[in-house]
């Protein structure tokens, strides 16, 4: 008996471990809250991770100040010129802004509406060659949570998918899994953009007979509650219409060089859809009529 | 004791070479340090329970630092050092040159599981079939390549791991 139990006891750990696997990539879809297990793996994993890269990004960074020197004083003297340039037509707008009361009022909109952002520094890689994902170094402790948006100055990284006090996990735009609900600026075409896993991303569900071309510029459409509206997303690098079929395709070249990710913005924002009675209760009143 | 608490270290240690890897190399060229170490944990010491569930283990490390769905890895891995125990019963693996050709074969096996099984488990997560071929030829054959010398290190911990009295199993299967 103890015999058959040993030699059941190999196919019964791998059933029941795959069991577990399989239980948790069926329930764990979207940004959650990491769980213990998860956490404690992370809390361990992480430090050493950044020990062993440390020396690998100081390198890149040395490297980059280093080249960066390159023609510094030429540039010096263009962004001189510019400064002095644009601090001449900043004094312009801020005439125009306090002479003006609408502006005022425009600008004090703005203050208010201004979106709180933590910043964070990128401290580890996917180590999949398949998925896109990276370790921020702010966690739930500064008030991140699944499901925020990500950005840098020069548009979308990704969301949130998951947190530890320390810690969260990016989910980037390129990764396979992401889905973006996007416009073109340019013509207002929208459609979804998923990842390809190749630092690139697909342009799906446009119609095809929008009009859509190569260095359109992709904003976030604001309508799948994850992004906020208008952020930029990259430019459309080819387009491929066949001679038939509903929608047509394209890709899409992120404005974010991912391989050379370090720090990131996580705007403290995490945008729901509206419930339905929400809906019907705001169009109550504005069209009381409309109800009866 | 110290030998199995060796294998773990070195599990570590190939994790970190892994993620070394990642902020080095590009996608396309990068060895997969933790596939290597879970197949020799099927090919000698992988008899036992323990090492099925170290092998779950470094897949889940895995999933923890990457952005797959939380399992994959974790299923993958596993699934790597099962079905290396059950190949090694009928092929001769322990030699360079078959070991080798077996990881660069699994390297390709796997990322056909992976696939298969994003197809069935996580739709939304699928990884087009070109992805997939592109990736695995380079990967895999570095992989192979580097899976030599690791195998050397492990026959020796094989050798301290018996010398202290193996995994539950693996005493079962020197039996048989």
């Amino acid at each position: 008996m103890s015999d058959l139990l040993r030699r059941l006891s190999y196919p019964l750990t791998y059933l029941t471990l795959v069991g577990l696997c399989v239980i948790g990539m069926t329930t764990h879809r979207g940004p959650v809250e990491l769980g213990l297990a998860h956490r404690i793996l992370l809390s361990i994993t992480l430090p050493l991770e950044r020990i062993v890269t440390f020396p690998v990004r100081e390198a890149r960074r040395l490297w980059r100040d280093y080249t960066g020197l390159v023609d510094v004083r030429e540039h010096n003297e263009v962004l001189r010129q510019r400064v002095t340039d644009l601090e001449l037509e900043n004094l312009q707008y801020k005439e125009a802004i306090v002479s003006s009361e609408r502006f005022q009022r425009l600008a004090s909109f703005r203050a208010k509406r201004e979106i709180p952002m933590v910043p964070a520094n990128v401290v580890a890689q996917d180590l999949s060659p398949w998925f896109q994902a990276v370790i921020i170094d702010q966690g739930s402790s500064a008030g991140i949570g699944p499901g925020m948006p990500v950005i840098t100055d020069s548009g979308v990284v990704g969301v949130v998918a998951g947190t530890t006090p320390g810690a969260s996990k990016v989910l980037l735009v390129i990764d396979p899994q992401s889905r973006v609900d996007v416009y073109v600026q340019r013509t207002r075409a929208r459609g979804t953009l998923r990842g390809r896993t190749d630092l690139d991303c697909e342009f799906l569900n446009v119609l095809r007979e929008d009009d859509v071309r190569e260095g359109d510029l992709v904003l976030t459409s604001g309508l799948a509650a994850m992004y906020p509206k208008g952020l930029v997303v990259g430019r459309v690098s080819r387009v491929e219409r066949k001679p038939y079929g509903l929608f047509q395709r394209a890709e899409v070249e992120p404005a974010v060089d991912f391989s050379k990710l370090e720090e990131v913005f996580v705007i403290l924002e995490r945008r729901e859809l509206p419930a339905d009675d929400a809906f019907f209760s705001e169009s109550a009143e504005l069209w009381p009529e409309a109800r009866e | 004791m110290t030998a199995h608490l060796k294998l773990l270290g070195l599990g570590v240690l190939l994790l970190l070479l892994h993620a070394l890897g990642t902020s080095i190399l590009p996608a396309l060229a990068r060895p997969d340090f933790v596939l290597i170490f879970v197949l020799t944990l099927g090919l000698r010491i992988g008899g036992g329970t323990g090492a099925l569930a170290l092998a779950f283990l470094m897949g889940f490390c895995v999933d923890v630092l990457s952005g797959s769905p939380l399992g994959l890895y974790a299923l993958l891995r596993g699934t790597a050092c099962v079905l290396t125990r059950l190949v090694d019963r009928a092929l001769y693996l322990r030699a360079s040159l078959p070991w080798a050709i077996y990881v660069m074969a699994y390297a390709f096996v796997d990322a056909v599981l992976m696939s298969l099984t994003l197809r069935v488990l996580v739709p939304e997560g699928m990884i087009p079939w070109g992805t997939v071929l592109l990736h695995v030829p380079l990967a895999g054959f570095i992989t192979a390549i580097l899976a030599v010398p690791l195998l050397s290190v492990t026959q020796r911990l094989e050798a301290e791991v018996q010398g202290e009295g193996a995994w539950t199993s693996l005493s079962s299967r020197a039996r048989v």
